[in-house]
């Protein structure tokens, strides 16, 4: 993707030179316009004597002396700055173990958020502020499915009760706008817009999504292998062997951090009628939807 | 998380940080870096390196302890909670045989027998349990901190004594020696000059 110092100069290149006839103030020059009214004469609405007319006016909101309105009533900052932070909506292993027995999710390929939300039982609601799934520890001990999962935000608890059953975990941020094609797919197919490329989380949450320990998807595979064994001798399991295990492709199988869907690039247009994937060819396609 | 720091606060940081990969993982296999270009499903190849027969070090206890090697038995907790704590086993006793085990140094099994002997059987099954939390896991997790606490509490040897520390002692005993021989001097001198002069003294 060509910086913002690139597409500047290139713009300075092209653009004609500077002058008087093609620049305009930011904000027109508007002259406070004088009122003059032929009514409001004499007092011009002030009144007679006293604090109105002498401009010794107290300040707003003050009563006499009494203690004001503004002041009397107490603060309850209950919900404050609730409304930017971001909300990760629980799902239980007990309700995902559920999902699993009763079919509605299936083991055999990678489980992410779409397949959650698939099932129609779980749902993500963007415009309340919510960044994906969050996997609680109830049901951690009797949870007995091996599978390949991705989510938003989870505990040290479960990870050690998915891969004791000898699964994977990883915990991956997606922005609002790849939220919203993840949690709909066929909505934002059918629209037909090019395929997002997925964002870096915010300051805040980088380290979490970089940490080893969090399975975070920025982290390293060897300090996440560290972690896997330093877990499994913490809560006294034996690591399954994910290498001799049949499975271990669709174990393993990992999105990269811009990537979206599982076997779909970033920049891909997918056309549903025509059953075609459009792909770009432009260097500078290419470019951008790799950076 | 507060709940895990309080089953697990037996280990210092320091013991935790002290297990390394080469202690956790003896048997680790190396992946091979996947080549592949961005976006693309990656699948890791492994370089399938036969895993490492690791002779048991039997010098110094590592802190791994290999889980297979020991005996789980769940069962229900004990204390209120309804429904739940009677039909749940989340109670964990681990047991294993320690004159056999080949994990712990040979020369600390007698020290830990000795420090726990109320938790080993007459056939020397050290028995360890833990029903403290709601959790199987977690109390799982609890039996585990308290078996590698207690083997690196009996591996622990005596402080020896530096020698800035042995020079200090030795300079305070010559001291108080040597005050003690002035006071007897001065006490032999005070009897003696308590007696009637004879001739010839001054």
């Amino acid at each position: 993707m060509a910086s913002t110092r690139d597409t500047a100069q290139r713009l300075i290149r092209s653009l004609p030179r500077v002058a008087l006839h093609n620049i305009k103030s930011v904000q027109p020059k508007t002259r406070k316009k004088v009122r003059r009214s032929f009514a409001k004469g004499k007092t011009h609405g002030r009144g007679h004597k006293g604090q109105g007319q002498h401009m010794t006016l107290p300040r707003l909101g003050f009563e006499g002396g009494n203690t004001p309105f503004y002041l009397m009533i107490p603060k309850e900052p209950y919900y404050q700055n609730h409304h930017l932070r971001r909300q990760y909506p629980p799902l239980t292993m007990l309700s995902l173990q559920r999902f699993i027995d009763l079919g509605r999710v299936d083991t055999s390929i990678p489980i992410d958020l779409t397949q959650l939300c698939n099932t129609g039982l779980f749902n993500v609601n963007i415009d309340r502020k919510h960044f994906g799934v969050n996997l609680t520890e109830e049901g951690a001990d009797i949870f007995a499915a091996k599978i390949n999962l991705e989510v938003q935000w989870t505990t040290e608890l479960v990870i050690a009760a998915v891969e004791r059953n000898g699964g994977t975990v990883t915990t991956r941020y997606y922005d609002p706008k790849s939220l919203r094609a993840l949690i709909d797919p066929l909505h934002f197919f059918k629209r037909s817009t090019a395929i997002p490329r997925c964002r870096l989380p915010p300051q805040d949450a980088l380290e979490y999504y970089s940490s080893a320990s969090n399975r975070g998807y920025l982290a390293k595979e060897e300090d996440i292998e560290v972690e896997r064994q330093r877990l499994a001798q913490k809560y006294g399991y034996v690591l399954p062997d994910l290498h001799a295990d049949p499975g271990s492709t669709m174990l393993k199988m990992r999105k990269d951090p811009g990537q979206l869907f599982y076997g779909l690039e970033p920049g891909w247009v997918v056309n549903l009628k025509d059953r075609l994937v459009l792909k770009p060819k432009s260097p500078e396609h290419l470019e951008f939807y790799a950076s | 998380m507060q709940r895990m720091t309080s089953v697990c606060r037996r280990l210092s940081s320091q013991v935790w940080s002290s297990l390394t990969m080469q202690t956790i993982a003896p048997n680790l296999s190396a992946f091979a870096a996947s080549s592949s270009t961005t976006c693309k499903v990656r699948q890791k190849s492994t370089d399938a390196a036969e895993p490492k027969e690791e002779a048991q070090t039997t010098q110094q206890f590592s802190g791994h302890i290999p889980v297979e090697e020991l005996e789980f038995s769940y069962s229900r907790s004990s204390g209120p909670g309804g429904q739940n704590v009677n039909k749940v086993s989340t109670k964990v006793e681990v047991r294993f045989h320690v004159p056999s085990a080949s994990w712990i140094p040979q020369d600390i099994k007698s020290k830990l027998i000795e420090l726990e002997h109320n938790r080993v059987t007459k056939e020397g099954y050290l028995v360890l349990t833990s029903d403290k939390t709601r959790k199987q896991m977690l109390n799982q997790a609890d039996v585990m901190d308290k078996l590698r606490s207690i083997v690196f509490k009996a591996a622990a040897k005596p402080r020896g004594l530096t020698d800035q520390e042995i020079q200090l002692r030795d300079k305070r005993l010559a001291k108080s020696k040597e005050e003690t021989l002035r006071e007897k001097r001065q006490r032999s001198m005070k009897k003696q000059s308590r007696g009637s002069p004879s001739v010839g003294s001054v």
